[in-house]
């Protein structure tokens, strides 16, 4: 369970980024952000993950367990130890291009641990040899168990985002971030990553950033819509025409397209 | 443009500049006394006394081989230690890694270093520790620092901070993402540089060994005090030798690494 509590963040100059966004996401959900560019899709995410500062808002989430996590908390200050402790229990789909090129693919994956190990032994020693089977296994999963020792950087798009993917399962996280994780690629390796994500989400929720309405429609079981960083629809993922066109073409400056969404999405 | 706007009146404001530079160089000439006189005198004794450096005196070849070989392990030793001194500036000189306040000293401790010529650091050191190999060995070394440091922490700003982000989201200490991101992207370019600096130190430690620091360099510069020119002319080949094979060496280990 993920709880975004009046997220806002502006800059010094005055413009707004992300005006009070506020969200859930429930076990079992993948939950689309869509919106246009500089709608604020990627800056939630961001500030999800803690990789960057709000002025406003809470961020808080759990597990089975019930215990909480927090990466901004209501009073905004957060320790770097809490933080490292938020962020390994949140796996961060990338685009595919954030992976270390010069490093061999199962490493990459093993990154994803890197949290959860003790920094001297990861500095001096590396990786067990039960942590590297564990990466294989994330591999297979996503198909690229005969990548492995291929270096990361000569691989293709699609490859990439999977391995990408990979990272984020081994991560064995509470919660998964993706970041337009399908934006890069060509609408077949598109498809067949939305069908490796689609059951992720029932394992652990995910929230993703997109920009293929047709795929969210299909794939995900709920859609939250961003214009200029406000929450303007949120709910189930069957959108018109018409309420596409308001999302991404501007019409939702006025407030009455807004309610018109809403209604709409509570109908 | 027609040919008649064409003229050489668009030079104009090159003139004062031109007219500057050729009374700067005229008064240098002068000042550091260029003569045509003994330039053309200077040719002809060079051209007699190059006579006298030939044949190379083969039989020489032998007492050569020792002092290549000291050439040879200065640098070996030289470089590895500059090279590994150069992470720690490297870090702490990128941007993406390092405060401002850190980044700016060793930007400034690097920037100083680079500028001070080896055979600079080489006199100071052997006022310290005398003469011989070990005070080129850390000339050599604190010279291969700047230069590598310098590179390492241009390849480091250069990584995609994408890249560190991801690695600090799965919740990495930021010395994680130095050993799990930065490192493994930037280390095979300091393979690289380090093998080219140590191309560059094989010849610099020929000059810092005539000043002192022992192995080739001082035997040619004893050779040739002792009027023993053709036993000059085997140190020379040698030097050139050594540095031939440092050269291929150093390619063939960059084309494998990069």
């Amino acid at each position: 369970m993920l709880e975004v509590k009046g997220l806002s963040k502006r800059l010094p100059t005055g413009k707004t980024i992300l005006n009070d966004i506020s969200f859930r996401v429930d076990k079992g959900e993948f939950v689309a952000l869509l919106g246009a560019s500089g709608a604020g899709k990627s800056m939630t995410m961001r500030a999800i993950a803690g990789l960057t500062s709000v002025t406003a808002g809470e961020v808080v989430f759990s597990g089975e367990s019930g215990k909480c996590y927090t990466t901004i908390t209501a009073s905004g200050k957060t320790s770097g130890k809490d933080l490292r402790r938020a962020r390994r229990n949140i796996g961060v789909i990338f685009q595919g291009s954030n992976l270390v090129k010069r490093l061999p693919v199962l490493d990459n994956v093993m990154i994803g641990r890197l949290g959860r190990i003790h920094p001297l032994r990861s500095w001096l020693y590396g990786f067990t040899d039960q942590e590297a089977s564990e990466a294989m296994a994330a591999l297979e999963r996503v198909g690229m168990a005969g990548f492995a020792s291929r270096r990361t950087g000569s691989l293709s798009g699609g490859e990439v985002q999977r391995v990408a993917i990979a990272r984020a399962i081994f991560q064995r996280p509470l919660l998964y971030l993706a970041d337009e994780p399908v934006s890069s690629l060509d609408p077949k390796n598109a498809e067949a990553i939305m069908q490796l994500m689609q059951p992720l989400a029932r394992e652990h929720p995910i929230l993703g950033a997109f920009h293929q309405p047709g795929m969210v429609m299909h794939y995900c079981t709920r859609v939250i819509a961003l214009h200029k960083g406000s929450i303007i629809y949120n709910g189930a993922p069957n959108l018109s025409a018409k309420q596409l066109d308001e999302i991404y073409c501007g019409q939702a400056d006025r407030p009455e397209a807004t309610q018109e969404l809403t209604a709409a999405a509570e109908s | 443009m027609t040919w008649s706007e064409f003229s050489f009146e668009r030079y104009r404001r090159y003139l004062p500049a031109a007219a500057i530079f050729i009374v700067a160089v005229a008064a240098s000439a002068y000042l550091s006394e260029v003569s045509l006189t003994d330039l053309r005198r200077g040719i002809l004794k060079g051209l007699s006394l190059l006579t006298l450096f030939f044949p190379p005196d083969w039989s020489a070849c032998k007492d050569m081989l020792q002092p290549a070989l000291v050439t040879l392990v200065i640098c070996l030793v030289a470089t590895p230690i500059g090279a590994a001194f150069s992470i720690v500036f490297g870090l702490a000189a990128a941007r993406n890694i390092a405060p401002e306040w850190l980044r700016l000293t060793a930007r400034t401790v690097i920037a100083v270093e680079r500028g001070l010529p080896e055979i600079v650091i080489l006199l100071v050191l052997v006022a310290a520790f005398g003469l011989g190999p070990f005070a080129g060995v850390m000339a050599l070394a604190i010279g291969s620092i700047g230069m590598l440091g310098k590179l390492l922490a241009d390849a480091i700003e250069e990584i995609d901070p994408r890249v560190l982000d991801a690695v600090a989201a799965v919740g990495a200490t930021p010395w994680q993402v130095i050993r799990h991101a930065v490192l493994p992207e930037v280390l095979p370019a300091l393979v690289a540089n380090s093998i080219f600096r140590f191309e560059v130190n094989v010849r610099a430690s020929v000059l810092l060994g005539a000043v002192g620091a022992g192995g080739i360099g001082y035997e040619l510069d004893a050779a040739i005090n002792q009027l023993e020119y053709s036993r000059a002319t085997m140190a020379v080949l040698m030097i050139l030798l050594l540095v031939f094979l440092s050269e291929r060496a150093s390619d063939w280990v960059r084309s494998k690494v990069l």
